[in-house]
């Protein structure tokens, strides 16, 4: 799906409602595995299992103090899903197209361009932490629980220097708040059947089935 | 003791970089555009990047180490004494060898880009590695620093010392000279001819060829050399 409107409004339309309910989860997993290159996306991102096996501890935590875990697992697996998806296909400024073209040139230019830095510095992250590890490895000191706290002082402390020079380099531009940009957008056959499926998909787990089916 | 990249070859979308070559011991130099693929080629000789084709064959190399650009990286301690010991040193003795004493108990995330930079260079010279390589190593240091950095790589006798880099004035004295064109790792050849067939070679070096000045090696003093004389 091209269209960054129609894949935003439909990721977060499949992520509530996989997140309210298991019908929902269901419904939002059948949408992925027909319409999104499903397990080629999955497999690509690095994240996807950290994810899902720190959810997986909360949900353990949850299911032995009160029940619910396996329930929520289940529906924040396919939440990740959904959001591995939604990011699958970004390309760069397409964030601050959206943002400016919902909320116009001010609130809107903003809102886009941070979601641009915190995308950008995502992957700057995912880099930081590789060359971490080799650089670990070439030291040799062994992965494990101990070496996780200098891996994480060295990413925080390149986040906020990152941080840092962004904001000194858009001060000195003499950004103050705002800018201007043209929303483009770019729309490819099957974007607009794949959202209606989606509405379909939401509407079918959020309505009663006794809406439907007339029940003795 | 030698580095073989047999067909090496990494392709990033319409990026390409191979690479068929061998290492052998001395001191190494590769030079290419920024965005050539200098610190990709680095990570695939010290056998960092799987997703490389071909294959890279190390004989009679039995420790190795790879220095990245930004020396955080390699941080796994709290302090800077801590630091210097987590690379079984005594930090007395490297911390005093590049002027760092009073920084003893410092947090190393907090030294500026070029302090880190010594102590982390400091840390990997003071080992004899069978094969040494240096990614951008002159980056964030001052003319003084990039010299005694110099001297020590040229004295350096043993293993294969690689140097990737774009620095344009201070060289250490090199075996071999490589550079990075369209996408493929080239041999220029060993100093004084290696020189001439260097495409990449920096303003300097180029101005006192034109010049007809005899160059004998890079090595800087060999540069000023070769400047004064007649």
């Amino acid at each position: 799906m091209r269209d960054i409107r129609l894949r935003t409004g439909t990721a977060t339309l499949l992520s509530i409602i996989a997140f309210y309910s298991i019908p929902g989860a269901v419904a939002a997993f059948v949408w992925w595995m027909v319409f999104t290159p499903n397990l080629t996306i999955v497999r690509k991102n690095r994240l996807v299992i950290p994810s899902i096996l720190l959810i997986g501890a909360f949900s353990l935590v949850l299911e032995l103090t009160g029940g619910g875990g396996l329930s929520y697992f289940f529906r924040m697996t396919i939440v990740i899903f959904i959001g591995v998806w939604l990011l699958s296909g970004q390309t760069r400024g397409e964030f601050l197209h959206m943002g400016c073209w919902i909320f116009g040139n001010r609130t809107g230019f903003e809102l886009g361009m941070l979601a641009e830095m915190a995308l950008q510095n995502l992957h700057a992250l995912l880099s930081d932490f590789d060359r971490i590890r080799d650089a670990e490895r070439m030291k040799g000191v062994r992965s494990g629980l101990r070496s996780i706290v200098p891996v994480g002082r060295v990413l925080v402390h390149g986040t906020l220097l990152r941080a840092e020079d962004t904001a000194e380099l858009l001060a000195v531009r003499g950004y103050v708040h705002g800018g201007t940009c043209v929303p483009a957008f770019e729309t490819e056959k099957g974007d607009v059947p794949a959202t209606f499926f989606a509405v379909c998909a939401a509407l079918i787990s959020l309505i009663p089935v006794s809406a439907f089916f007339i029940l003795s | 003791m030698k580095l073989a990249l047999d067909r090496v070859s990494i392709t990033r979308g319409s990026w390409h970089i191979s690479a068929d070559c061998t290492f052998t011991e001395g001191i190494h130099l590769i030079s290419g555009d920024v965005g050539s693929g200098k610190s990709t080629l680095a990570r695939v000789m010290a056998g960092l990047l799987p997703e490389a084709t071909g294959s890279v064959v190390a004989e009679g190399i039995g420790s190795q180490m790879i220095s990245f650009q930004f020396p955080e990286y390699h941080i796994t301690a709290t302090t800077v004494h801590e630091e210097c010991e987590s690379w079984g040193l005594d930090p007395k003795t490297i911390l005093s060898a590049i002027g760092l004493t009073d920084k003893y108990d410092r947090d190393p995330l907090r030294l500026s880009r070029g302090e880190l930079k010594r102590l982390h260079l400091a840390c990997i010279l003071a080992h004899r590695y069978d094969l040494l390589i240096l990614d951008e190593p002159f980056s964030s240091l001052d003319v003084c620093e990039k010299q005694r950095i110099c001297r020590i790589l040229s004295g350096r006798e043993q293993g294969i010392t690689i140097l990737f880099t774009h620095e344009q004035a201070i060289f250490p004295r090199v075996g071999q000279i490589w550079e990075i064109r369209d996408g493929k790792l080239n041999s220029c050849g060993s100093p004084p001819d290696g020189i001439r067939n260097w495409q990449h070679a920096p303003a300097v070096i180029k101005r006192l060829m034109a010049k007809k000045k005899v160059l004998k090696n890079i090595f800087f003093e060999d540069l000023e050399e070769a400047a004064c004389g007649t």
